[in-house]
């Protein structure tokens, strides 16, 4: 390590030099066609779940008894489902709950996976042993049966679900910044923070935090997928969502009971539920080659 | 390498401790009364003695880590506990349900690989070309289809409108090898979809990365044919990590098999684990989870031991 550490050195570390490093990863991840793509195709269900009410004059639990399992009209996009109710209104307003389900538990799971591996890597020894181990533990168990174990546990509900999801996706991010971490504390910016006496608490902040926020980042992408997808699952097995509710894996399970008569009800929501996980994860498929220049020529 | 294989070993023994813990703390966070549950409707006519026997017969008087050590001295000798529905051992319950999800996971994994790993390998010979980015975008999609859309879509198509297959239900391999494979193909075939898309974007990394290597500049360069520089010297290096994602992605499979065996009604572990948190059967339940983890965490200890003999290089590190 060099004894001269003149402040002029572009030294790689903290939070201005990440945002400089962002900006340049936000030009990349433009020109990058897998994250453009997949920015499309977010945007878009997001932007039509949120404009829902401008989109269509109907209400998402509007029973209409004289236009059941009707198919697809100029009155009715997408058909109606068994109770009447227009099938691309609930897809619309179905995808809110699912993508507000989604987001807030990815939230809950960065909120709380990437202190624990802040801690876990940065003060190492016994913590650290806990830590992975209950890791590993949490890791081992089938996500989706986890999932479904929890929502049982606190009993089958849509923020439950929610719950259970974060719970699922959190081992995940904790031991990826665990794993930056110790990659990160032996660099000389960090030594040399140490030496000069800052403390411990601000070191993690100001000089590894913003250092393992890229593949937190994508990770988080990558995990809205997961976590579309896992509601999606819940609900469809009747432990998320309920009646009247919807949500695309609550009217898919609906659906499924008219597959013959009515393929219309459950293919709508199984294919925005298709949609937005693609869009995600190959923004965040995108998002790696962006801001990893080592994997530029990927995608 | 025996002493490579140990450390591995014993690394199991606290995962598998604590999943335990958390199988068993979970159950014990209900709401409601264990006992309140097993008297059932006959709640009114039992009297407050017979509960208070039954709870101490159950222990539920003991403190809670005792509890967990009865339980687990139970479970080391594969004793569950009864089923709350049927009443039969949880063991005899789970047992008829193995071989269903067995035959289709292997179907799955058998037509995944297959499929898969030449995709990856051809799609890794061309970066960045436009059929790279082809595969890639299929992979990824193929990663996002829910199960639940494959599964839907193959019954409207395949079973209601062709009639080609059975829509849903399960004919176990004594009856029939031909009505067995005919009501299990369009599960596999659900399961494989994003077990193949996982597959052929590990398969496509590796090739790419062994590609790159000199000695393959080397065998190409001594006149060595496209075929023989892949069978001979890019296959068994890059499928090392094709086989750690097999290992890691039998969770994934377990997953898949909770959704594809309620979609096509198999009576396969998957569909008792649902059915079992439906009807609030929680000893099933709790054996269901710590079987299917116990088999993960397993499968993943082979494959680091399979990875040692194969990788001299692992055992060192």
């Amino acid at each position: 390590m060099s004894s001269n550490l003149a402040p002029t050195l572009p030294v790689p570390y903290g939070t201005r030099f990440v945002l400089r490093r962002f900006g340049a990863g936000a030009g990349r991840l433009l020109r990058n066609r897998l994250a453009l793509v997949g920015l499309v195709i977010s945007v878009f269900i997001v932007s039509v779940v949120l404009f829902a009410s401008l989109l269509t004059p109907y209400g998402p639990n509007a029973i209409d008894y004289r236009a059941m399992l009707r198919g697809p009209s100029a009155a009715h996009l997408l058909g109606t489902d068994d109770l009447g109710r227009d099938v691309l209104t609930r897809t619309l307003y179905g995808g809110r709950l699912s993508l507000a389900v989604s987001l807030a538990s990815v939230a809950m799971a960065v909120g709380g996976g990437v202190p624990l591996g802040l801690l876990a890597g940065y003060l190492g020894g016994v913590t650290d042993e806990i830590a992975m181990r209950l890791i590993d533990s949490l890791m081992a168990l089938p996500p989706l049966v986890l999932a479904l174990t929890i929502t049982a546990v606190l009993g089958p509900s849509l923020v439950n679900a929610m719950l259970a999801i974060a719970v699922v996706a959190l081992p995940g991010f904790a031991r990826l910044v665990r794993g930056q971490v110790l990659s990160l504390r032996h660099n000389d910016y960090v030594l040399a923070a140490r030496s000069v006496g800052v403390r411990p608490t601000l070191i993690v902040l100001r000089h590894v935090l913003p250092n393992v926020l890229n593949p937190v980042l994508v990770q988080a992408a990558l995990g809205i997928g997961f976590a579309i997808i896992t509601e999606a699952s819940v609900s469809f097995l009747g432990l998320g969502a309920q009646p009247p509710t919807a949500t695309w894996g609550s009217m898919v399970q609906v659906g499924f009971q008219y597959l013959d008569s009515a393929p219309w009800v459950a293919m709508a929501p199984a294919v925005m539920i298709f949609l937005a996980v693609l869009g995600f994860n190959m923004l965040g498929e995108g998002l790696r080659g962006a801001l990893d220049p080592t994997a530029r020529d990927e995608g | 390498m025996l002493s490579y294989g140990f450390r591995r070993v014993l690394g199991v023994i606290p995962v598998v401790f604590l999943t335990s813990v958390i199988v068993f703390g979970l159950m014990h966070l209900l709401p409601g009364d264990p006992v309140q549950l097993l008297v059932g409707q006959a709640q009114a006519e039992v009297s407050a003695a017979t509960i208070a026997a039954l709870r101490h017969q159950y222990m539920l008087d003991q403190p809670i880590w005792l509890q967990y050590v009865a339980w687990a001295r139970h479970v080391l000798v594969g004793d569950f506990g009864r089923s709350l529905q049927t009443h039969q051992p949880v063991w005899e319950v789970i047992r008829p349900r193995i071989l269903p999800t067995v035959q289709i996971g292997l179907t799955a994994w058998i037509m995944a690989v297959l499929v898969a790993v030449p995709v990856g390998a051809i799609t890794a010979r061309h970066p960045g070309s436009l059929g790279d980015w082809v595969g890639t975008v299929t992979t990824l999609a193929g990663a996002a289809m829910p199960y639940f859309l494959i599964g839907g879509v193959l019954i409207y198509v395949v079973a209601l409108r062709l009639g080609w297959l059975p829509p849903s239900g399960y004919v176990p391999l004594d009856q029939g090898l031909g009505a067995s494979i005919r009501s299990t193909i369009m599960p596999a075939i659900t399961l494989s979809l994003s077990l193949g898309a996982v597959i052929a974007r590990q398969a496509r990394a590796s090739f790419a990365e062994v590609l790159r290597f000199p000695y393959i500049r080397s065998a190409r360069a001594k006149g060595l044919s496209e075929i023989q520089v892949m069978t001979h010297h890019v296959f068994k290096n890059a499928m090392l990590p094709v086989v750690t994602i097999l290992g890691v992605q039998l969770a994934t499979m377990f997953s898949g098999a909770v959704v594809t065996e309620t979609v096509f009604a198999i009576p396969g572990i998957g569909r008792l684990l649902v059915d079992s948190i439906l009807g609030r059967d929680y000893p099933v339940v709790q054996a269901v989870v710590l079987f299917l983890t116990v088999i993960v965490v397993m499968a993943n200890l082979l494959v680091d031991i399979l990875y040692g003999l194969l990788d001299p290089r692992i055992r060192r590190a």
